[in-house]
């Protein structure tokens, strides 16, 4: 394999104005927190990209394509970036820059043997080059096609582009894998979000992520009600929502005894209602204290009883932090096409769930009102179910 | 710990690891029983001398035998090797419902080469009903496959009766009995048994994981399942495991040593848990005469993994086969084949027992369970 340096292209981070600075730098830190076990690499910025290389010799992730392609996907995970590429770099003259094109190429054939049109497109930031940039693409593209007779030129829609760069260093490369685009973790403060083991919480955590907020975990555990499987689960969740959001901090609160207390002494068809108000107000302690400035939320808007307008609204009334809920507007399908796009889909729906058939409700009210919480709630001691569930056995697992 | 799971796997006994220990140990026993050489020699005869062992516990001819991987090879090996060597001879198979999974996915493995099975109902104990299976003996039927103690219940299988019937009906149709949990537990006398193959399992017995047998009677000819260098007659290829089958051997002579003292301590398990577990509203599942080791209760308001957690709280563990999640339930196929209702199905829980569990272990089980429902009942 004859590539050894990635190009990563940003993307919205080039349309920022006076902070675009702030943003760069958002970025290549998180980069480089991203690639932090993929060896000693060197990542630079120049024409307004991002550049990796191995800084050894012999790094295993430059020499073969099934790990190469580990680097270029961690790459591809890190938001702000909007497409990475493999490319070879050298030295030397036309000779050399058709050379490495050739084998580009053939590399790029066998991987995407259905490609059969492409264009070469080439860039001089050395101008005592001795051919135009138009010359340069027409004589590589001719060498191309007396060495590979089964492709043709298409310059309107290549099934690939070849590109040719001629700077200090040349640089070629075909093909290019997009990225999650977005805005760098980091530039957009800290969220908490509220994590189940199910399909949407962590896509509800991905999509915050993506528009470059930091993220802290909730996760309310019942054992023995439910398994220590199903923490492990919401664990590997956090792992899979992590790669995306960088560092994160899970708490594990011990809701047992509350959801045991709110079972007993609470109104049955108002159970699912009020124990999400007793997850709220742990979660916006808990955020509160973490430096968190909203709570996320995988809700979506009539999924079930406790996501009626209705419901929400009783729910959300008891916490002042603005509460986002990024797939209140998506059908099941979409999500789920997400959750499989972050990679989540196959551990969301491991059998352990989060919650126990034992608390849910048969018939819970689906359109609630102020008197009906009054109600199922008179009998609860709420601050000290919140005191608790901030304070009493709390874990907190640095994912 | 309180390991009240033993249908799901034991421990093994220190005399298994002493012997797998020694065995691995040996300068001689490594050798490969088909070489030629001096080693090969060594190990084929004490290969040999485990048949010959196993044979004399099971009373069988120790050609009868054959080492595999588990018991679920066994069955598949019997299953499919039987009914593609006499296809010709018929197309039905009868078997139940509350089959382990070895059997049931090999039998829908069967359907799509072409047979059909027919299921012979079980009752309110889980055995089969023996009129109905009378009247699904045809002379197309070429093949029955039963379990002779269920996993689930501990519920014995009439295996007489089922072969005075066949005898009466169609004596050509073979039978295959699943073993694995009635082996070690019952007398087991295959000569007198009259079927024609079987399944065991080591690891149920105190051996190893990895230990499995086949037994297929002398003049029964089925097709081998696993191909390759011809090794134990040709019906199972594959380098055979000296350790493997010592395990096997001495778990299985250990557990007819201790038979009677074994059943002696298991039985007052169970009497004592049985009559403490229905003053406290708990069901008992098993039927009253199912084999000792195995007994499935019910307890009231408790779903089953919620109660399995609790007790694991206790460092008791159990198992169950019903799990349960918010949106589907898994209740066990052979508790709803026997007619009990979805909700004390759902309730179940397994306790599967060994001669090493004692009195004691049973009375903080009780105690336990008493902490329990005063915690986490709803």
């Amino acid at each position: 394999m004859g590539s050894n340096v990635i190009l990563a292209r940003m993307g919205e981070v080039t349309l920022k104005g006076l902070n675009r600075g702030v943003f760069e730098n958002k970025l290549m830190s998180n980069l480089k927190y991203r690639l932090k076990g993929f060896g000693k690499l060197s990542i630079f910025q120049s024409q307004s990209r991002l550049w990796i290389e191995p800084k050894d010799e012999n790094n295993e992730y430059f020499e073969s394509e099934a790990k190469a392609m580990d680097l270029l996907n961690a790459c591809t995970q890190v938001f702000g970036i909007v497409s990475v590429s493999f490319a070879s770099k050298f030295e030397g003259g036309f000779d050399e820059i058709v050379k490495e094109s050739i084998a580009c190429v053939e590399n790029y054939i066998n991987n995407h043997p259905e490609h059969k049109t492409f264009k070469v497109e080439s860039k001089r930031g050395d101008k005592s080059f001795p051919m135009t940039s138009m010359e340069l693409s027409g004589e590589v593209g001719y060498e191309i096609l007396e060495h590979f007779p089964q492709l043709s030129v298409d310059v309107k829609n290549p099934d690939f582009v070849l590109s040719v760069e001629v700077r200090e260093f040349n640089y070629v490369y075909a093909g290019k894998i997009m990225g999650h685009r977005g805005l760098p973790v980091g530039t957009a403060g800290k969220g908490m979000l509220l994590l189940s083991g199910g399909i949407d919480s962590p896509v509800a955590g991905y999509m915050m992520a993506s528009r470059g907020m930091q993220l802290d975990a909730v996760y309310f555990h019942s054992y023995p009600y439910t398994s220590d499987r199903a923490k492990d689960k919401v664990i590997d969740l956090a792992k899979i929502v992590s790669r995306f959001s960088g560092r994160m901090n899970l708490y594990v609160v011990d809701f047992t005894q509350i959801q045991l207390d709110m079972y007993k002494n609470s109104r049955q068809d108002m159970l699912t209602v009020t124990m999400r108000r007793v997850m709220f107000q742990i979660a916006e302690e808990l955020a509160k204290k973490s430096g968190c400035g909203c709570l996320i939320t995988g809700e979506s808007l009539g999924q079930v009883a406790s996501q009626t307008l209705e419901a929400i609204n009783i729910t959300n009334e008891v916490v002042e932090l603005p509460v986002f809920r990024p797939l209140i507007g998506l059908d099941k399908e979409a999500t789920c096409d997400l959750s499989r796009k972050i990679g989540a889909f196959e551990t969301s729906i491991l059998p352990y769930e989060d919650c126990c058939t034992v608390f849910v409700a048969k018939h819970p009210k689906t359109h609630p009102k102020h008197k009906d919480i009054e109600e199922a709630e008179s009998k609860l001691d709420i601050k000290q179910m919140v005191f608790d569930g901030v304070n009493k056995n709390l874990e907190i697992i640095e994912i | 710990m309180i390991y009240f799971d033993n249908s799901a796997t034991t421990k093994p006994i220190p005399e298994v690891i002493e012997t797998v220990c020694n065995s691995l140990s040996s300068d001689t026993l490594f050798g490969n029983p088909g070489s030629l050489h001096e080693l090969g020699t060594i190990v084929t005869k004490e290969y040999n001398n485990q048949f010959k062992a196993i044979a004399s516990v099971l009373h069988c001819y120790e050609n009868e035998l054959y080492f595999t991987s588990c018991a679920t090879e066994s069955a598949n090996t019997a299953i499919l090797g039987y009914i593609t060597r006499h296809k010709r001879e018929g197309n039905i198979i009868i078997s139940t419902r509350t089959e382990h999974k070895a059997t049931l996915e090999t039998l829908k493995k069967a359907e799509e080469f072409g047979f059909i099975i027919k299921f012979v109902d079980v009752d309110r104990n889980g055995k089969p009903k023996l009129d109905m299976l009378e009247e699904l003996i045809s002379d197309e039927v070429i093949l029955m496959c039963f379990t002779h103690v269920n996993n689930e219940t501990g519920s014995i299988l009439p295996l007489d009766e089922i072969v005075n019937i066949r005898n009466k009906k169609n004596r050509k149709i073979a039978i295959y009995l699943d073993m694995v949990q009635s082996v070690g537990k019952l007398a087991i006398d295959l000569k007198k048994m009259n079927i024609e193959m079987g399944s065991f399992s080591g690891h149920k017995i105190h051996s190893v994981k990895g230990t499995g047998l086949l037994y297929v009677k002398a003049g029964v000819s089925i097709n081998p399942y696993i191909l390759g260098g011809g090794q134990q007659n040709n019906m199972r290829s594959g380098t055979q495991s000296l350790v493997l089958a010592e395990a096997f051997r001495v778990a299985l002579e250990e557990a007819y040593k201790h038979f009677d003292e074994s059943h002696e301590t298991v039985h007052e398990i169970n009497k004592f848990l049985r009559e403490e577990l229905v003053k406290r509203e708990a069901v008992i599942l098993s039927p009253d005469d199912a084999l000792d080791y195995v007994l499935n209760v019910s307890f009231k308001g408790f779903e089953s993994e919620t109660m399995l957690h609790c007790l694991e709280k206790y460092g008791i563990y159990v198992s169950t086969i019903s799990a349960c999640s918010s949106k589907t339930k898994k209740v066990s196929y052979v508790l709803l084949d026997m007619g009990i209702d979805r909700k004390t199905a759902g309730n179940s829980i397994r306790l599967s027992f060994s001669r090493f569990n004692t009195m004691e272990e049973a009375k903080t089980f009780i105690a336990s369970v008493d902490e329990i429902y005063k915690l986490f009942a709803l």
